[in-house]
């Protein structure tokens, strides 16, 4: 039994007092920033990627890792109670959850809530221990020419999959490369981009990137809207167990949940969002009375939040045997992975058991974790919302600049951070998505290397890439992926499913 | 003249200028203009053994053309659409006071150490908001600088001057 000694090894490295105290922080930050809306995911793990820098590699990422999948159990409670998402990923919870807690069923919505993702964060941390090992020794067979192609179906799925224009998205796709080329290039010793200031030529790190996009730009898209206006339900929330009923109701609907959301985690483009609107709308068009949605139906809580969590927790998979980004958050541990100096890729599982076991076993922990942290302490979260988001900003304004300057030494990588900030700040104004630009940057380097690598193969010869038959197959299915999008009838269809 | 075109013509320019997808593709364009001009002398080498400018100017004219596709679509929807699109509206005020505090920060961290540049950052992150309290805005920054100075000088043992040097 493999699985079962890697998991103990797993268990050994999670349970050591640091680590289960790095899984405690983690879950609690996600839970705190999933709870306020203004914060997400993606701008705090960026702005924490800094402080991993001082930590061992396998507690940075059980920490990042907690913040990533708590954020989606925290995003349910402001839904639920406030309606208004305190993640993107918990839109679709609003609908059904809020109308629960506006009849006085609260308590059953947020316990459902909980169990769901609960449910759905064992599944999923089942299925990384069973499908990653033989994924990644599929990956080890891979050579320049298959990495290469891989990268690129991955950066077009995740185009396909997000929402907005796709035009857009793969503009800003080549932004990120083009921002990641800055620096000297590792083979002919030149300087790119780098307008002759010295701070450039070592490149630009991933964290002021992040930081400067998502951080700071989401400071200022926040602070140049008014501000919302934030009705908590002010009842006190006194029954908290869900009844029979909801209970009988809710389990169907957490299993296919868990199932879309596992299934599209895995896609590039896809994780906890995309899962969570594709699981309220299976869950709407297969009911028997459709109509009860909207007006409090408990599956359209425990469908779409179990969805999130196993959608969040399933986009680790490529990731830790690929070394391939599926979302921004994603490109962002690659980035936590290589400030330690490790190289992501297949070859992760076979040298360093203790960090991909030990993080699969803390992501279990973890989500045991915030099953207390959220029920019990609920209270808590919703005195939090009162916080007026003008203290919230100085602070994370400063963990910004603290970070940037932490990670660099160097007060440039400050002022470069604050330039990201002003181009999120326009990405926003322009609707173009930022995490294509992310997933870009994190691949460009490696896309170049395998292709040079490739080219040095060939002898100067592109045709290597369809002369292979894993790599051809790669460049057919990224064609046919772009075919299909722009498809007029799969086109309108898609608009559809992200309008609802 | 057909009746679209002669619509175009009779809507100010200006909301050329505001339309989210016409000035995406401009800015696209204009980065990769930008990069073109930038790597003009970027060697280029050949396939089998790729100079310094090859990848970036392949990106750059590939940036170009996705521009110029993303323009043609906006004009191409803002011909077609009955009603005028929402203009984009820009802020200045939190674009410039966080851009601004961020930059003060950077630049008297070093000489001016912690204490003094989260004071700085605070009080000119604070006038990006209108609802501006002064006396919130100093109990903040003695909260942050108690905080900052915990987690990164005690906690992690980062090298930042905490006090000005001389």
């Amino acid at each position: 039994m493999e699985l079962l000694h890697n998991l103990a090894v797993g268990f050994g490295v999670a349970m050591t007092p640091a680590n289960l105290g790095f899984a405690f922080i983690g879950a609690m930050v996600g839970t705190l920033i999933g709870v306020l809306p203004g914060i997400g995911p993606i701008a705090t793990i960026a702005m924490l990627l800094p402080l991993t820098f001082h930590l061992e590699p396998t507690s940075g990422l059980i920490m990042l890792a907690g913040i990533f999948y708590g954020a989606q159990y925290g995003g349910s409670t402001t839904a639920i109670l406030v309606n208004l998402p305190g993640e993107t990923s918990s839109v679709v919870t609003c609908i059904d959850g809020h109308q629960m807690a506006r009849q006085g069923r609260a308590g059953a919505a947020l316990a459902v809530a909980a169990l769901a993702s609960f449910f759905a964060g064992c599944v999923s941390t089942a299925l990384i221990a069973t499908f990653a090992p033989p994924l990644a020794v599929v990956g080890q067979s891979f050579g320049s020419p298959e990495y290469f192609s891989l990268m690129l179906v991955g950066l077009i799925a995740a185009v396909v999959l997000a929402h907005g224009s796709v035009t857009k998205a793969v503009a800003m796709i080549i932004l990120g490369l083009l921002v990641g080329l800055v620096g000297t290039d590792g083979n002919t010793g030149g300087t790119r981009f780098t307008f002759g200031i010295r701070e450039l030529t070592d490149g630009i790190d991933v964290a002021t990137l992040a930081i400067g996009v998502f951080g700071v730009g989401e400071i200022i898209s926040n602070l140049s809207q008014s501000e919302q206006h934030r009705s908590v339900v002010s009842q006190k929330i006194t029954r908290l167990w869900p009844t029979a009923d909801d209970f009988r109701r809710s389990w169907p609907a957490t299993l296919r949940g868990t199932a879309l959301g596992s299934a599209l985690g895995v896609l590039p483009g896809g994780g906890a969002t995309l899962s969570s609107f594709a699981a309220y709308a299976l869950e709407k068009k297969s009911a028997r009375d459709p109509s009860r949605f909207g007006r409090g139906a408990v599956e359209g809580v425990a469908a779409p939040e179990s969805a999130n969590n196993a959608g969040a927790q399933t986009s680790f998979i490529p990731m830790l045997t690929l070394g391939i980004p599926g979302n921004a958050v994603m490109a962002l541990m690659i980035g936590a992975l290589m400030i330690h100096g490790i190289q992501p890729g297949p070859q992760i599982m076979a040298e360093r058991p203790q960090l991909f076991w030990g993080m699969v076993a803390s992501m279990w922990i973890g989500n045991l974790m915030l099953v207390i942290i959220n029920l019990p302490l609920i209270g808590m979260w919703v005195q939090l919302l009162k916080l007026p988001y003008r203290f919230l900003y100085l602070s994370i304004l400063l963990f910004c600049g603290i970070g940037v300057y932490t990670v660099n030494n160097s007060s440039a990588a400050v002022l470069l951070a604050a330039f990201f900030g002003v181009a999120g700040y326009i990405f926003y104004k322009l609707e173009c998505e930022p995490a294509p630009l992310i997933l870009g940057f994190v691949l460009g380097p490696l896309m170049e290397e395998n292709l040079r690598r490739a080219m040095r193969i060939s002898g100067g010869d592109p045709m290597i890439f369809v002369q292979r038959p894993i790599s051809l197959g790669l460049l057919i299915a990224a064609v046919l992926l772009l075919v299909i999008v722009a498809l007029p009838a799969i086109r309108s269809k898609r608009e559809e499913v992200f309008q609802e | 003249m057909s009746t679209d075109e002669h619509r175009t013509l009779q809507r100010p320019s200006v909301q050329l200028l505001t339309d989210k997808q016409v000035l995406s593709g401009l800015m696209f364009m204009g980065v990769a203009i930008f990069g073109l001009w930038v790597s003009r002398d970027y060697p280029i080498g050949t396939t089998l053994r790729m100079g310094t400018g090859y990848v970036p100017r392949f990106l750059c004219w590939a940036l170009l053309g996705l521009g110029c596709l993303v323009l043609a679509q906006g004009l191409i929807a803002l011909r077609s659409a009955a009603q005028p699109a929402e203009p984009v509206g820009w802020a200045w005020r939190a674009p410039l006071f966080v851009t601004a505090s961020l930059v003060v920060f950077g630049l008297t961290l070093e000489t001016l150490g912690l204490v003094i540049s989260i004071f700085l950052l605070t009080v000119v992150g604070a006038l990006a908001s209108p609802a501006l309290r002064w006396f919130e805005t100093i109990v903040a920054a003695l909260v942050l600088v108690a905080v900052s100075w915990a987690i990164f000088v005690i906690g992690l043992g980062v090298t930042i001057p905490v006090w000005p040097e001389f």
